[in-house]
């Protein structure tokens, strides 16, 4: 392509040298005609001292400008492959940033939560004899005593309330203070937190299901009820202080759960008429969410 | 792959920005030294290239858009783009030429970004009156000759077309975003532009070096 | 000085907050104008509840305040309020492991500013503000206390408040950086309305046109800080030797005793007093540590 242009003047070209910086000028103030212009972007390429030459003729708060907000958006980062990947499906960037500061997203929090499933599953696993994931998931016949899923079943929701609880707890964000003084809407903070903390939680949770031995639809069956025990949690944030709300979310659960298993029906928590009541839950406490949204606002009280 | 690896290395980076081991001041070191700096995640290195490199491509830009703002986000993005991609420079040709490239993709994606697809961008057009000086002519005669005086004889929007499909390299839909113009247009424009070059290439109307151009004819858009 | 006629930007009346039995607040009635007011007084006075009541991160028991014409008392107009205010509290914790730039801007997506470029504009400029832009990828726990109380300092500069509420801004500052914060005050845009709480009386001698004491939860002086100096008029002299009827004596640098009590000896040396003096003679005549 360059090749059809004849070759450009060289650094010693033209009659005088200082032919060359009135050409440079011109083209600087845009007052270069086209093949003239062309043939000095030409020559810029290879020639150092040009390039110098011109940089002097822009505006030195300009280039300073541009020169800091490109070393803080250098040193801000894009977040890594999954933020690009969310941004791209459409989430706007300022809220994938709030996200970093949720602690139930981070590393340390995602795998302690494995931990806690890699330990359930081990112990569901010495009491079953026989078992291994593989087996499970070839579909081969599972399940010999309920009473081995207990464990299971109360901790896993369980695990995705903590994550979502970590999200609106005022004493496990160190800079409270300044998310009360600041004007983004604590309500939309909140969500934000608690349902990406959820997903999280929620496809570890379910995924650990997938290889518990337990009958078949134990992952799907496990939705519900832990969407419906955070919905509780978060509604009642919006009426009683956000510890006790986390507290007594998770007591709802464990109290039927510990009920169904002294009666010897374990399993009768996910079974469809539970499955029910933990929609029916979750349908009054969005609403009771939404209603109370305002309550939300974080600092002042009454 | 490489890359890749490298920038997460980055973004785990502790600590302060100064590496051990770079005894070499960042501002002696040449242009491709620099790139593989900044490969490594040395910000240093990115501000000298910042500091020699920015300037030219800021005039650069404005020649092809006269919106300063887009043409300041365009100059962030490509040095944003030459810290994530430092790593795909494969050591041909000139450091410049490579941040050039970055830099016009970035100015149409800028532009992009500014108008969405509906508004024209503001196109720096020549002014009408502004015919190549004959000073310009003086200088330039004996190297371009009759492909200077040539294309001086096209009208600016054949001109911008050819600017933006072979100085530049861009393809027809990156120009026509560029240009503000349909994709087709710009075809057509090419089209038009390579007649006409054609023509006066191989029937010399241009007088001898020094004399001053035909007076332009302006093409219709 | 002229007088004009105007209604206070922020003003707060008759305020009152308890902590159990103790009283906090006892009625205080502050103005603030555009400008520097420092708030002066010792621990436990109630300076970092007043800033935080002022700030609408708490709530009185009773009284009101004002901020520009909006009552926090409502919601939206506290939200609107929180739009021009910039806060430091006094201990302000931090998510460690972000880097500098990265808590600049979450804090500025807090602020609203849901613009990237323009986020990272306003993070740059804070930062070259205070000083930390070869710090802008450290991580926040490899930072030093004065380092900390900079990045504290930037974050209350984002977004150009209004309202600026710093509660110890020169706390672990060595005095080389107390200088440059004068400065980065003097130059703020726009003439905000800035308050600074502090126990360095130098600060408020140096840039605070005018000061609020607090002493106990009640306010006990409210002027510029030569009234405040000049309250002690009289009531400071050096000897050679230390007086024991002064309230406090140390003996200077010159080697010579100062003084400052109630009643100076007749034909005592006075000297012409300071603002801490000032300070000094609002407090209990009994106190110790």
């Amino acid at each position: 392509m360059m090749s059809q242009l004849p070759a450009a003047p060289g650094p010693a070209g033209g009659p005088a040298g200082h032919a060359e910086a009135e050409l440079l000028a011109s083209y600087a103030a845009g007052t270069a005609g086209t093949v003239a212009a062309w043939s000095v972007e030409a020559h810029l390429t290879a020639c150092e001292p040009c390039r110098t030459a011109l940089s002097e003729r822009v505006d030195p708060e300009r280039l300073a400008r541009n020169r800091s907000v490109l070393l803080v958006r250098a040193a801000l980062g894009d977040g890594g492959r999954t933020m690009r990947l969310l941004r791209r499906c459409g989430i706007p960037d300022h809220l994938l940033r709030l996200l970093a500061a949720t602690p139930s997203l981070r590393k340390s929090w995602l795998l302690s939560v494995l931990g806690v499933l890699a330990v359930l599953a081990a112990e569901a696993a010495a009491v079953s004899p026989g078992w291994t994931p593989a087996r499970v998931l070839a579909g081969l016949p599972r399940l010999q005593h309920p009473q081995i899923l207990i464990p299971f079943l109360l901790v896993a929701p369980l695990l995705v309330l903590a994550g979502v609880a970590a999200a609106f707890l005022p004493r496990l964000d160190p800079a409270y203070q300044l998310t009360v003084a600041a004007p983004f809407s604590g309500f939309t903070l909140l969500l934000v937190r608690a349902v990406s903390a959820l997903a999280a939680a929620l496809a570890l949770v379910v995924a650990a299901a997938f290889i518990l031995p337990g009958p078949g639809w134990l992952p799907a069956a496990l939705l519900l009820p832990s969407l419906a025990v955070c919905g509780l949690a978060l509604a009642a944030a919006s009426v009683m202080e956000a510890r006790a709300a986390a507290i007594a979310a998770g007591t709802l659960w464990v109290l039927p759960v510990l009920l169904l298993a002294g009666r010897h029906l374990p399993l009768a928590i996910v079974h469809w008429r539970a499955q029910s009541a933990c929609a029916a839950v979750l349908c009054i406490c969005a609403f009771v969410l939404l209603m109370r949204r305002d309550r939300f606002e974080l600092g002042w009280t009454r | 792959m490489g890359n890749q690896g490298g920038f997460r290395l980055r973004q785990e980076v502790r600590g302060s920005v100064r590496r051990a081991g770079s005894a070499v001041s960042a501002d002696e070191c040449d242009d491709v030294a620099l790139l593989r700096a900044v490969a490594r995640g040395d910000e240093e290195s990115l501000a000298v290239l910042y500091d020699r490199h920015a300037g030219w491509l800021t005039i650069r830009l404005t020649r092809r858009c006269a919106n300063p703002d887009v043409v300041d986000h365009a100059v962030q993005d490509t040095f944003l783009a030459v810290w994530r991609e430092a790593g795909s420079y494969r050591g041909g040709g000139d450091v410049a030429a490579f941040i050039w490239g970055i830099g016009v993709r970035r100015l149409i994606d800028a532009i992009r970004k500014e108008n969405g697809a509906r508004r024209r961008p503001p196109w720096h057009a020549e002014d009408p009156q502004v015919v190549v000086s004959a000073e310009d002519q003086v200088l330039l005669g004996i190297e371009h000759g009759q492909l200077g005086q040539a294309l001086a004889g096209l009208s600016p929007e054949l001109r911008g077309a050819i600017e933006a499909t072979v100085l530049d390299g861009l393809t027809c839909a990156e120009a026509a975003v560029l240009l503000g113009v349909a994709e087709g247009t710009v075809k057509s424009r090419c089209h038009r532009a390579r007649a006409a070059l054609r023509t006066a290439l191989a029937d010399p109307l241009g007088t001898p070096d020094g004399m001053p151009p035909r007076r332009e004819a302006w093409g219709t858009p | 000085m002229t007088v004009e006629l105007r209604t206070a930007a922020v003003s707060a009346d008759g305020l009152c907050r308890r902590y159990g039995t103790i009283r906090a607040l006892d009625d205080i009635d502050v103005t603030l104008e555009r400008g520097i007011t420092g708030l002066l007084g010792p621990n436990g006075a109630g300076k970092t509840t007043l800033l935080s009541i002022l700030a609408t991160v708490s709530e009185p028991d009773a009284g009101r305040v004002s901020a520009f014409g909006l009552d926090p008392r409502i919601a939206a107009e506290r939200v609107a309020i929180r739009r021009r205010l910039g806060y430091l509290p006094q201990e302000l914790g931090y998510h460690r492991h972000f880097t500098v730039a990265g808590f600049l801007d979450y804090m500025a997506i807090l602020k609203e500013i849901t613009d990237r470029r323009r986020r990272a504009g306003e993070v740059a400029r804070v930062l070259a503000a205070v000083g930390l832009e070869a710090r802008a990828r450290t991580r926040i726990r490899a930072l030093s206390g004065g380092m900390r109380q900079r990045l504290g300092i930037a974050q209350a500069l984002l977004g150009n408040p209004e309202l600026l509420i710093l509660d110890e801004p020169t706390a672990g500052l060595d005095p080389e950086q107390r200088l440059r914060f004068r400065e980065l005050l003097s130059d703020l845009p726009g003439n905000p309305v800035i308050v600074l709480s502090t126990h360095q009386a130098d600060d408020i001698a140096a840039i605070c046109p005018y000061v609020v004491v607090l002493l106990q939860g009640r306010v006990r002086f409210t002027g510029t800080p030569a009234s405040l100096a000049a309250t002690a008029a009289g009531r400071v002299w050096v000897a050679d030797q230390r007086d024991t009827r002064a309230r406090l004596s140390w003996r200077g640098s010159d080697n010579r005793w100062r003084h400052v009590g109630e009643q100076p000896p007749a034909g005592a040396e006075t000297v012409p007093p300071t603002v801490e003096d000032g300070y000094l003679m609002l407090s209990d005549p009994a106190g110790t540590w």
